[in-house]
């Protein structure tokens, strides 16, 4: 739609706002120390110590093994879930439909505090199964437990991807498949199977993905036990040498980019496959709902318990913990009630800095964000050229930045590029490295809504004498005005559950809530620790409610 | 005088050529309608026309001035070449009052609030929209929408209006009555415009003449009658009417005149381009023009009635010749069994096969 000059800086900020920060990482990981420190003499050596480092390793194969199982778990589970709630008659559908979706919205840090305190050796539902069993039925610190429950945590993610595809799947071409003979289960396994596939690989490879970066979970749950995952690893990296141990840092980053780039780039080409399938669509009506007869109810049950473990454990976990004083075998919760925590918080400068920031940067920061993502999207708008095909992967880039090392390497262009030192101490740091990391995410939003637009009426403005600028000014902006509100709250969304990118970026100035429940995990002050994740999880709830309210959709 | 000069326009889409040189006049006060089957290149070449494809070829002038120009290095925006154009969906903006979106093009000509309202107003009045002028778009039907678009397209009196498909949208009886409404529209305000259509009856109906476009190329110009009683070959002919096809030999010529045999026997008919004796060629019967006679004489084929349909109007009857199937039309009922179907040598056709 757009002149020229007006794309070509867009593209060329963006670029250079994406690129930037990885090409540091990659400079510092040939470095011999710290650029800041005189840069030293291109080497190999970081990656040797690396490799050297028998904990690296260890990281390494827990970062593969959990990533495995979160798959191993995940994926039926959210299989079984978009089945029953799309094609069978389960009771309260209604209600379970949003409600799956909660725990995404959880970050993974506040789930992690929210197990510790209800089902760690001294969380409350423990004491109560001690109580009657007489022993801890489960160990919430082991291996075992971090991966179900981070996988638990993903089902989700599959329940998106998944139900999608079987609600896009006509029914149609299954009812064409019953009048030509086949069996219920032949129908699922020789036509629903294989349309749905390409949607399984793609979560799949997604939840692999998010597996090799997941940070908070392991790191309050696995680090009392000395099991680190490769994000954690490099976590406590920073301070290993005294000094900021930069160029060991920098070569685990690339190792981690070297395999989260190639999933990102793999995961593309498989969403490109499941849309082409989603496009296949026949128009049918919604088909019959499968009837589940008397196990519609004990099925029930077991959804309503996966919602219990992934959802209502962790949060009832941190509202208790952040309103008595006490517990224990024999303490009444009401007598041991208290408001000190949450006065605590509130009454810390620096906590409440943290709260005001959060706030700031998901409605202030989100809107921006939106704004600048509009502005790539609107110079890609119609247009299947070259810049635009760049511009589609280079979003990509981001994703395979986790946030941990995206923050990372904005803390490092800040340092790197003195003129830009002063923006290091401001919320602006963390804002940009917020916005980066979730540019896939919201360019996606906004090309959906933009593309939602008839052509047509584009074209009736400029046949009516309007220039491109002022057609997207009097008709696309305006029309994708609904859409744009809806991106923002999911932006907001996401940026209030953001824990890790900003952790590099956390000074005096930058606090916002994630990085410091971080900072926290460390101290192990788990009062305050629920106290803050229940303020996030209020904030987030909000947003949730205003999104609900406004009918937005929480996956696209 | 001319208003619309479109010149030798030749249009890609990559390593397809869609247009392959179609040039057009349009006089002042005049309505062509382009029409094809659907991959003729018509929509393309009405949306080359409005700037919103791009040509690699050729020449456009509106009133004497080039708005698109290969070899003059001329390709005017969208917006700057002021034409008037009504799209096949319509296209209304639907967050702007059916005012808001007659009144947008005197807006952007820098008119006052005032001047536009009131040509807005008139503009809807003329179109019998007078009293919709606050609502939004989906407050109103599908004929009323089309009549905004229409409104819009011509409240700053652009020297040309293009209609890309105006019916199409339209249900079955509501078309109808659009195509006399437009038609006297049209003539009433003394429009020069270019209509795209499939339908050939909407083609006949609202067009001063008729480009017939073939596979990116024009195959015949002419008013509708002529485009309909003389095609200029077989494509012509065969797209519009009810046709029958037959296979045949020139036998002797004397003039346009013909002799031809075949399978059927043999016929007198009218040559219609270059053929010789001994050619092969194709005869084209339009179906009205076919007569049913017990006996046999004249310009006749012997045939055997194989089924009759009622139509409401008239009948449709179907007759088989050896391999070929042949229908004509009529008032009445036929008898069943053998009989002699007619045509003055005037209506028999003669292309080159």
């Amino acid at each position: 739609m757009l002149a020229l000059s007006f794309r070509l800086p867009v593209v060329a900020i963006m670029a250079a706002t994406v690129m930037l920060p990885l090409s540091i990482i990659a400079y510092q990981s040939v470095l011999s120390e710290p650029f800041f420190m005189g840069g030293g003499a291109l080497t190999l050596d970081s990656f040797r110590y690396i490799f050297s480092d028998p904990a690296f390793w260890t990281a390494l194969q827990n970062s593969f093994g959990v990533a495995t199982g979160m798959v191993l778990v995940a994926l039926p589970c959210g299989a079984v879930l978009a089945y029953l709630l799309v094609r069978t008659d389960l009771p309260a559908r209604w209600l379970l439909e949003p409600l799956v979706l909660v725990p995404m919205l959880i970050p993974s840090i506040v789930l992690g505090f929210g197990y510790v305190v209800a089902v760690g050796p001294a969380g409350f539902y423990t004491q109560i199964a001690r109580e009657w069993l007489g022993f801890a039925p489960w160990n919430v610190y082991s291996r075992a437990t971090i991966t179900v429950l981070a996988g638990l945590s993903m089902v989700p993610y599959v329940y998106i991807y998944l139900s999608t595809a079987l609600r896009s799947l006509g029914s149609d071409i299954e009812e064409a498949a019953r009048v030509a003979g086949a069996h219920p289960l032949r129908v699922a396994l020789d036509v629903s199977l294989p349309m749905i596939f390409p949607a399984i690989v793609f979560s799949t490879v997604l939840i692999f993905f998010i597996g090799l970066e997941l940070f908070g979970l392991p790191l309050v749950l696995g680090s009392p036990n000395g099991f680190d995952v490769l994000a954690v690893y490099l976590y406590k990296l920073t301070n290993l040498l005294g000094v900021p141990s930069y160029h060991l840092m920098a070569a685990v980053v690339m190792c981690l980019i070297a395999m989260t780039i190639p999933l990102v780039f793999l995961q593309r080409l498989f969403l490109r496959r499941a849309e082409r399938y989603v496009s296949v669509r026949g128009k049918g009506n919604r088909s019959r709902p499968v009837p589940l007869g008397r196990w519609r109810w004990p099925i029930f049950a077991i959804v309503a318990a996966w919602i219990t473990v992934t959802a209502l454990v962790p949060l009832s976990g941190i509202v208790i913990r952040s309103f008595v004083s006490h517990w224990g075998v024999g303490v009444n919760l009401i007598e041991a009630f208290t408001l000190d925590t949450m006065r605590q918080i509130l009454t810390d400068t620096v906590m409440l800095r943290g709260i005001v920031n959060s706030v700031l940067i998901g409605v202030v920061g989100g809107a921006l964000a939106v704004a600048c993502y509009t502005l790539v999207a609107l110079a890609t708008h119609r247009r299947h050229d070259g810049l635009s095909r760049f511009v589609d992967y280079l979003v990509l880039v981001p994703r395979g930045l986790p946030g941990l090392v995206a923050g990372l390497a904005f803390l490092w262009v800040f340092v790197f590029f003195p003129p830009l030192a002063p923006l290091r101490s401001t919320l602006f740091s963390v804002w940009l490295a917020y916005t980066v990391v979730w540019l896939a995410y919201g360019m996606r939003l906004i090309s959906t809504s933009l593309v939602q637009i008839g052509k047509e009426v584009e074209e009736a403005a400029r046949s009516c004498g309007a220039s491109q600028g002022r057609t997207i000014r009097d008709v696309t902006l305006p029309l994708a005005r609904n859409g744009l509100l809806a991106s923002w709250l999911l932006i907001f969304l996401m940026f209030e559950r953001e824990y890790a990118t900003g952790v590099y970026l956390l000074t005096s100035g930058t606090e916002v809530i994630g990085t410091l429940l971080v900072t926290l995990a460390e101290t192990g002050a788990m009062d305050r620790a629920s106290a803050l994740s229940l303020v996030n999880v209020v904030i987030i709830g909000i947003g949730l409610g205003i999104a609900l309210r406004f009918g937005v959709k929480i996956h696209d | 005088m001319t208003k619309l000069a479109v010149d030798d326009i030749h249009l890609a889409y990559g390593s397809m050529d869609v247009l392959k040189g179609i040039s057009l006049d349009l006089a002042q006060g005049e309505v062509v309608a382009l029409l094809g089957p659907s991959g003729s290149g018509k929509t393309t070449l009405l949306r080359a026309i409005a700037g919103l494809e791009a040509p690699h070829r050729g020449r456009i002038s509106v009133d004497g001035r080039s708005v698109y120009d290969a070899a003059g290095g001329v390709d005017l925006a969208i917006e700057q070449r002021n034409f008037g154009m009504v799209f096949q969906s319509y296209a209304l903006w639907p967050h702007r009052t059916v005012l808001q979106n007659v009144g947008y093009g005197l807006k952007l000509r820098g008119k006052g609030a005032k001047d536009i309202e009131a040509a807005a107003r008139e503009a809807l009045g003329r179109l019998g929209l007078g009293h919709l002028g606050e609502r939004y778009p989906h407050q109103l039907s599908g004929g009323q929408q089309q009549r905004v678009a229409i409104a819009r397209a011509l409240v700053y009196n652009p020297p040309v209006i293009l209609m890309d498909e105006p019916l199409s949208n339209l249900d079955a009886n509501l078309r109808e009555e659009a195509k006399t409404w437009l038609r006297s529209i049209i003539i009433e305000m003394q429009l020069s415009a270019i209509i795209v259509t499939h339908d050939q009856s909407e083609a006949l109906a609202m067009g001063d003449r008729i480009v017939l476009l073939q596979d990116g190329k024009v195959a015949q110009v002419g008013t509708p009658v002529e485009i309909y009683t003389q095609p200029a070959n077989l494509a012509a002919a065969s797209f519009f009417g009810r046709n029958n096809r037959l296979k045949g030999r020139i036998v002797s010529l004397n003039g346009g005149h013909a002799r031809v045999a075949g399978a059927f026997g043999e016929l007198d008919g009218l040559a219609k381009g270059p053929l010789a004796v001994g050619d092969d060629c194709t005869l084209v019967l339009r179906a009205e023009r076919l007569a049913v006679a017990a006996e046999p004489g004249g310009n006749a084929i012997e045939a055997t009635h194989v089924t009759s349909m009622y139509a409401g109007a008239h009948w449709e009857h179907v007759f088989r010749q050896g391999e070929a199937t042949l229908t004509l039309t009529s008032p009445t009922r036929v008898a069943g069994g053998r009989a002699f179907l007619r045509a003055e040598p005037d209506d028999v056709w003669l292309f080159a096969a």
